[in-house]
């Protein structure tokens, strides 16, 4: 097949706040520089920046401190987090809200005298995050593409699908990567001089999940092939109220605020039973991973509605209110033909965010020079659990950094690298695969995938269950390999692209089961029912996963406990996180 | 493809370029099932070279916006039960826009006119300066915040008469959003921007026929920001500051 051969200066792949962040730095550093922006989807109306509800936690407010900050990253993360990283994430935060606000234009809500607001959210000490109501995502990222759309400069790749990173023969650098122009189905290797990997995570492997359709671990699974070191893959966080709308719509999974809880929502059992005193004496406003952790529970014992999950009630709280305080909600409840304000909703526990993901240093740059990482595919920032409110810190702040960083890398490093050829020609044949097969059904593996992640590697976990989760995998993974698509038709064709989705889904799944299955103790959002303790966290470990050659290594690396040790705090006086 | 059954859909969807043609489908009927969930069963079970796009399914995003039985709506959020007539569907492209393949359209038009529109905050301050105090009730920040939440989902332009009428027309969305600016106090293009969207194909052109906020699946008032502009530009006029 014939490949296209392009060339820019600064290739960004994804165009959520990580991309579109990079994208504005790189072009305004440099603006004599070719930056080009590829995005699976449209232009910022892909990825999960635009979903966020909640918002951006940053210390900008009297009475908090960066110090406060960092202490609730470190604590909400189990003392996981690289210091470092979490360290730039909340001391560069406050200038990008500055930015958001006085550059890019995004107006947040305001106390009643012109102040930034900022709202309670859980597992923080101060009340620090900046919002525009519940749609904080759409802001941000309808600001950030205007401003992009603005400069005429930057290039713009929409519906490319980013299939490779392709070294240098050597293997020693980045050359460029291969791409799929999804509307003509034609590959496209694109030579770049740098390349930032902000694609996303996004957990999509399991039954219930949040993120966007688009989202497929393609970054991961990228980056595991290429040789790179994956870093705190068992950290899938699961956010306990999903909607529940049954088989066959991609209304299940959804999210449903964390907010509902909050006000006072009741959770109760398939008999009407309200449960979570069993579970813990904070009952529905107990934390994420308590909460997910009864409703799978209850869904195990079997107490479950008509669909296999529990019910959410609002109504006692009255329905008017209700309507009023989660319009947002119940709107999207009564479009989708449920009644949160005044009915009972089926709910479940729901994969939303991963902690895990490409180890890389405070400037975002990795291990493979010419390749720079951020956002949801970058890692440690969070260790075991994200705070709500500091995914989009992390996407916006270390965008940012990237795109600063890589015109200088560029300036000092020097011009294109040749790419290896065997590499591009065996990638292309890879993604092509499927057409050498009899058509099959996708979806059908697709489903099993997540059930079995949902199953074996999901909310509670356990040896004999991860052990079968990884047997699954094979097993599907083969299947996936004799599954074909029919050819004739590569533009435009979703169906060759859900294949390549469940095969990045596979080989990073894979990668999760295997980490959680090396972490005997239970941080986070990690949770072994063999292993319920969380361990010392004076002598905490993260795992790193590689491939190396056709096998994949897992090691334990000690956390550095660079500015603050288990049992102390940086907060002064000292006072005691919760 | 299974046999017709009485809980069956009938579903005609565009398949092909601009000179495409309908095709029919029968998909089963489902308690929870939205129009694009109807878009997916025909992908997954009986077509699978349909082209359609999605992101976010929550409304977010606006990329899957379609028309359905001859109305431009979100189809993640539009429930079957409430758009099928007699257990019939239509679905078809966006109206106004190129069609790429079967039920994607080409948005690249709809953004182009949001940035001729000056749909872009010119910045006044830097990132050095700290967030300025910006009172919720001021008034221009109150008629600011009711047309901010639009998610450049394409309906409103897709569903403008005047659009299709005339091609250099810029649509509701992009000059809502320019009258968002034209009511921001922190923005430094005022002038610029009033001088573009009262052009030739700015919001002079519009008809008020108010299909815009008919449609528009967040309940904004896109023809109620256009008579904005209008009286602003009108002003503008009079003080000089504007050529006719």
């Amino acid at each position: 097949m014939e490949i296209e051969r392009i060339r820019t200066d600064i290739l960004i792949l994804g165009s959520g706040g990580a991309g579109l962040f990079a994208a504005l730095h790189a072009h305004d550093r440099n603006p004599d520089l070719a930056v080009t922006v590829a995005t699976k989807g449209l232009l910022g109306k892909c990825g999960c920046t635009r979903m966020v509800q909640g918002g951006y936690n940053v210390s900008l407010h009297a009475g908090d401190s960066v110090e406060r900050h960092f202490m609730d990253t470190i604590e909400g993360g189990k003392w996981l987090p690289d210091q470092e990283l979490a360290w730039t994430l909340v001391s560069t935060a406050p200038e990008r809200v500055r930015e958001l606000e006085n550059e890019v234009g995004c107006f947040f809500d305001r106390n009643p005298d012109g102040s930034l607001h900022g709202k309670a959210f859980a597992g923080q000490t101060f009340d620090r995050t900046v919002h525009k109501g519940d749609l904080t995502g759409i802001e941000i990222i309808n600001r950030l593409m205007e401003q992009v759309w603005k400069r005429r400069g930057i290039g713009k790749l929409e519906e490319h699908r980013a299939l490779a990173l392709i070294p240098t023969p050597a293997g020693d650098a980045l050359a460029g990567v291969l791409m799929a122009d999804i509307r003509t189905g034609h590959l496209r290797f694109v030579q770049a001089r740098a390349v930032l990997m902000a694609t996303g995570g996004g957990p999509t492997m399991y039954r219930y999940h949040t993120p966007s359709g688009d989202k497929s671990m393609d970054g991961l699974a990228m980056a595991l092939r290429a040789g790179l070191p994956l870093r705190d893959m068992e950290m899938v966080q699961f956010h306990p109220t999903g909607l529940l709308a049954g088989p066959d719509t991609r209304m299940t999974g959804t999210v449903l605020e964390e907010g509902l809880r909050g006000a006072g929502g009741h959770l109760l059992d398939g008999a009407g039973r309200r449960f979570m005193a069993d579970y813990d004496p904070k009952l529905e406003r107990a934390t994420r991973d308590v909460v997910s952790r009864a409703i799978y529970a209850e869904m195990k014992a079997g107490r479950t509605t008509p669909n296999g999950g529990v019910y959410i009630r609002m109504s006692h709280l009255g329905p008017a209110d209700v309507a009023k305080r989660f319009k947002g909600m119940v709107d999207r409840c009564r479009d989708c033909g449920f009644d949160l304000a005044g009915g009972l909703v089926e709910v479940v526990p729901t994969a939303h965010y991963f902690m895990g993901g490409v180890a890389c240093r405070p400037d975002t740059a990795t291990e493979l020079p010419g390749l720079f990482v951020a956002g949801e595919d970058a890692s440690g920032m969070h260790g075991a659990n994200r705070l709500g409110g500091n995914g989009v810190a992390n996407s916006t702040v270390f965008g940012g950094i990237a795109g600063d960083r890589m015109p200088d890398v560029i300036a000092a490093s020097g011009g294109f690298r040749e790419p290896d050829e065997s590499r591009i020609a065996a990638e292309a044949a890879r993604c092509l695969h499927p057409f050498t097969r009899k058509p099959g059904d996708v979806n059908a593996l697709r489903e099993r995938l997540m059930d079995l992640m949902w199953d074996e590697v999901g909310v509670v976990r356990d040896a004999a269950g991860l052990r079968r989760g990884l047997a699954g995998l094979d097993a599907i993974e083969a299947e996936l390999l004799e599954t074909g698509i029919a050819d004739g038709a590569r533009a435009f064709n979703l169906t060759w692209h859900d294949w390549l989705n469940l095969r990045s889904l596979v080989e990073t799944s894979r990668v999760i089961a295997l980490a959680a299955e090396r972490r005997e103790n239970s941080r986070g959002a990690h949770y072994r029912a063999d292993f319920p303790e969380p361990g010392d966290l004076a002598t905490s470990t993260f795992t790193v996963v590689r491939r190396v050659g056709e096998s994949l290594t897992i090691t334990d690396e000690p956390v550095r406990f660079t500015r603050v040790r288990p049992g102390e705090t940086l907060l002064e006086p000292p006072m005691a996180a919760e | 493809m299974s046999e017709a059954a009485a809980g069956d859909l009938s579903v005609s969807i565009w398949r092909g370029g601009a000179d495409g043609a309908f095709a029919r489908y029968q998909v089963p009927a489902r308690a929870s099932q939205t129009v694009l969930d109807v878009v997916t069963h025909v992908q997954r079970h009986i077509d699978p070279t349909l082209s359609y796009r999605f992101a976010c399914r929550v409304g977010m995003c606006g990329s899957c916006a379609m028309t359905v039985n001859g109305r431009p709506r979100w189809t993640c959020r539009t429930h079957v039960s409430k758009v099928a007539e007699g257990g019939r569907l239509e679905i078809a492209p966006l109206a106004n826009l190129p069609v790429i393949k079967d039920l994607a359209a080409d948005m690249s038009p709809f953004f182009e006119k949001w940035q001729a529109a000056g749909g872009a905050f010119a910045p006044t301050l830097s990132r050095a300066d700290p967030v300025e105090p910006i009172r919720p009730s001021e008034p221009d920040r109150v008629v600011a915040d009711a047309g901010i939440e639009c998610i450049n989902c394409g309906v409103c332009y897709a569903g403008c008469d005047t659009v299709r009428w005339n091609a250099a027309y810029v649509g509701p969305a992009a000059l809502n959003r320019a009258w968002t600016l034209m009511n921001d106090r922190r923005d430094g293009a005022q002038r610029e921007r009033l001088a573009a969207v009262a052009a030739d194909g700015g919001c002079h052109a519009c008809h008020s026929h108010q299909s815009c906020q008919d449609f528009c699946p967040q309940s904004l008032s896109p023809t109620g920001a256009i008579s904005g502009l209008k009286r602003m530009a009108m002003k503008a006029y009079l003080r000089g500051e504007l050529k006719p």
